[in-house]
């Protein structure tokens, strides 16, 4: 039944739909401002290999990730963006390329404004077209394979890309074959030594040729007073390695220059010792598998003085020091190495942008990281962290790394040296 | 071309055939007998390493040893995986047995990865290092006793199926079930047998591996289609030619490493087995259609 209306009343239904309406208006205008008075978040994707061949140093990548994130939140978060928290969204790409690509997709889908990692140069190569498609800054924490920035660098150059998203806070395989042939150099002096014959023998993998190829041309432009006689390749991971070192034992080398990478160290090492090579040490340029705390406990005798020019913590920083404990409580036992390290550093970088950006955007975080000048890096480094015109950081830099009484330290170069170094090494 | 290098090439390359050899044995006795394809053989490896990693971490018993104990577990997991599962799927189309192995593979694969974790892990036995020396070319003793435990299972396994009554009915399930069971053999008994010593074969093969190779949950894919190649090549169902096929697959990849470059070792193993399936599709050993 209609309700007769008085002119200048409201009868109930209306009333109630008007007032309904009023509150309704009131709650999703004032809405934001109850959010608004919680802190934001930054959402950080963080993607790392914590299962598949290469899960030990993706694992402590994640583990130095989280600490650092934890760090930065305990300090006040991104004070300029009114103390946000940083929020890690973890991805595992399962050392495969294309479960990579998809898990950056998933991230970037569940609200990742910003994403780091991934260890694996074959994986982060992966990852690069989703953050350039999506807009969203990519900080690569570990890889060393040089395309994973030139690419990019390359194509915004040509005018096929307008930004670049990809930055690197990590030594590229060129810059790792410099330093490497510098190291080799400047250590056969420093011993009073003169090795002829060097055979290199490298994973097969992007990382692995990456590498291989780096020292190979540094070689090339030293011209140093040791050669290059033979390089010898492996599918990683591999079954069996005998026929190789065979091989690198027919070439009849002073030392052997190994890429590996967990697996493949595991059964290189035995095999060099098996076959009884005659060499004066066994020198890496640069790769996993020859210093992480897994690795030493398998291999043992094996892995002593054993050498690899690896960017490691600079534990003659105080702060340094202070996290490596901490990773060590939280790892349970594991030496603040390599991987823990970069990623936290990483995240810290990150932070950095953040403060000066004051913002998620992506043109805007982006303009930020180009003019980073991060000086609180727990890393050796030989400057400031900054990122160059093809986005790579020229100031990371490899040390030479060497197992003495089962523990990796820094034997060169001399200012950040903790020991001196065992070359050649004592015969068996 | 260095002599020595060839002479080291072809017996190392000779020696590991043994446990290539001990992988395929498993895998063709099984498709032999029920045409069932094992999918899920790699990663049933997996589990043997392991298992005898885990008798010589936490038990001290060495693997040249313990690999009896593993064989026996991994017996009794085929008997349970064939009741319980591939039986279902026995006279089902070929598409649903590769869906079922597969899952296994799975599932055993991620239970290795929780329960181990996924970094590689490697079985210390004495033998890994010891060497023996002939002039400048040395035999690995650790491969030469696998080789020896492989011919000895692979021997006691064509022994068991030429005498024993057992064997007997497998070997008649085989070339025909219908045929088999008209005389009154229990072809359900027969292949849970085929299945539980298949699988005991591949425990053995993963225990005898162990300290040789460093594994992860992972590694199972690689080692099946490894077995595969070999399988396919020797001739599926045919014992003589899993145990050639192994031997010839790494005398092949060790000659490939020695002669052109050791990383196109799998290219010369692959080569050949696309020259098996042009030339001769049943494999080496295998019957022609026909």
């Amino acid at each position: 039944m209609t309700p007769r209306r008085r002119p200048g009343s409201t009868d109930r239904r209306t009333f109630l739909k008007t007032a309904g309406a009023v509150a309704g208006t009131a709650v999703a205008a004032g809405f934001p401002a109850v959010l608004r008075a919680q802190a934001p978040t930054v959402k950080i994707g963080t993607l790392h290999c914590v299962t598949g061949p290469l899960a030990e140093p993706g694992q402590a990548c994640r583990v130095g990730a989280q600490m650092a994130a934890d760090a930065i939140n305990a300090a006040g978060g991104i004070k300029s963006m009114g103390g946000a928290r940083i929020e890690l969204l973890l991805g595992d790409t399962q050392t495969k390329a294309e479960v990579a690509r998809a898990e950056a997709e998933r991230l970037v889908n569940a609200g990742a404004q910003l994403l780091m990692g991934t260890f694996n140069s074959g994986d982060t190569a992966a990852v690069v077209p989703v953050a350039q498609q999506r807009r969203v800054p990519f900080l690569v924490d570990i890889s060393a394979a040089d395309p994973i920035t030139a690419n990019v660098a390359k194509s915004v150059r040509d005018g096929q890309q307008k930004v670049q998203y990809v930055y690197r806070n990590f030594p590229t395989g060129t810059l790792f074959g410099q330093r490497a042939v510098q190291y080799f150099t400047e250590i056969f002096k420093e011993a009073g030594v003169s090795p002829k014959r060097v055979v290199v023998m490298h994973a097969n993998d992007l990382f692995g040729q990456n590498q291989a190829r780096g020292f190979q041309a540094a070689h090339k432009a030293a011209n140093p007073s040791w050669e290059i006689v033979e390089v010898i390749s492996w599918p990683e991971p591999p079954s069996d390695l005998s026929t190789e070192v065979s091989r690198a034992k027919a070439a009849k080398p002073d030392v052997i220059a190994p890429i590996t990478r967990p697996a493949s160290a595991q059964l290189l090492l035995p095999e060099i010792a098996k076959q009884r090579l005659d060499i004066m040490g066994i020198v890496g340029p640069g790769s996993p598998g020859l210093y992480e705390a897994g690795q030493i406990a398998a291999l043992k005798e094996n892995l002593e003085y054993v050498m690899a020019s690896n960017p490691w913590p600079n534990f003659k920083n105080a702060r340094t020091r202070q996290v490596a404990e901490e990773y060590a409580k939280r790892s349970g036992g594991k030496t603040f190495d390599t991987n823990s390290g970069y990623s936290y550093d990483g995240m810290f970088v990150l932070a950095d942008t953040l403060e000066r950006a004051k913002s998620t955007d992506p043109d805007t975080v982006v303009d930020a990281l180009k003019k980073t000048r991060f000086t609180g890096g727990l890393m050796v480094y030989g400057g400031p962290i900054v990122f160059n015109e093809i986005g790579d950081n020229p100031n990371a830099i490899p040390a030479m790394i060497q197992i003495l009484g089962q523990k990796p330290v820094v034997v060169w170069p001399k200012d950040v040296a903790a020991e001196k170094f065992v070359f050649p090494r004592p015969k068996r | 071309m260095d002599l020595t290098l060839v002479g080291q090439g072809l017996l190392s390359g000779f020696l590991f055939g043994g446990v290539y050899s001990l992988m395929a044995v498993g895998l063709t006795l099984i498709f032999g007998v029920m045409r069932v394809v094992n999918f899920a053989h790699g990663d049933m490896m997996v589990w043997g390493m392991y298992l005898a990693w885990l008798l010589s971490a936490r038990a001290g018993i060495d693997p040249y040893v313990g690999f009896l104990a593993c064989a026996a577990a991994l017996f009794l997991f085929g008997l349970l995986i064939q009741r319980g599962l591939v039986e279902r799927i026995v006279d089902a189309p070929h598409e649903m047995q590769i869906l079922l192995m597969l899952g296994v593979a799975l599932v055993l694969e991620n239970a290795a990865l929780v329960a181990f974790g996924p970094d590689p892990a490697r079985v210390r036995s004495p033998l890994s290092q010891a060497t023996v020396w002939i002039g400048p070319i040395f035999v690995d003793v650790a491969r030469l006793v696998t080789f020896g435990l492989a011919m000895a299972l692979t021997a006691a396994l064509w022994l068991f199926l030429a005498r024993t009554d057992l064997g007997r009915s497998m070997r008649a399930a085989a070339d025909n079930p219908y045929g088999a069971r008209v005389i009154g053999t229990d072809v359900r008994k027969v292949y849970a047998a085929a299945f539980g010593v298949g699988a005991a074969c591949v425990g053995a093969a993963g225990a005898l591996v162990s300290p040789i190779l460093p594994f992860q949950p992972t590694s199972g894919l690689g080692l099946s289609v490894t077995s595969f190649n070999i399988v396919i090549i020797g001739g599926m169902g045919s014992l003589p030619g899993a145990f050639v096929g192994g031997i010839l697959v790494s005398v092949a990849e060790s000659m490939g490493a020695v002669f052109l470059s050791p990383s196109m070792k799998e290219l010369v193993s692959f080569g050949l087995l696309i020259a098996i399936l042009l030339f001769r599709p049943a494999g080496l050993f295998g019957k022609t259609a026909g």
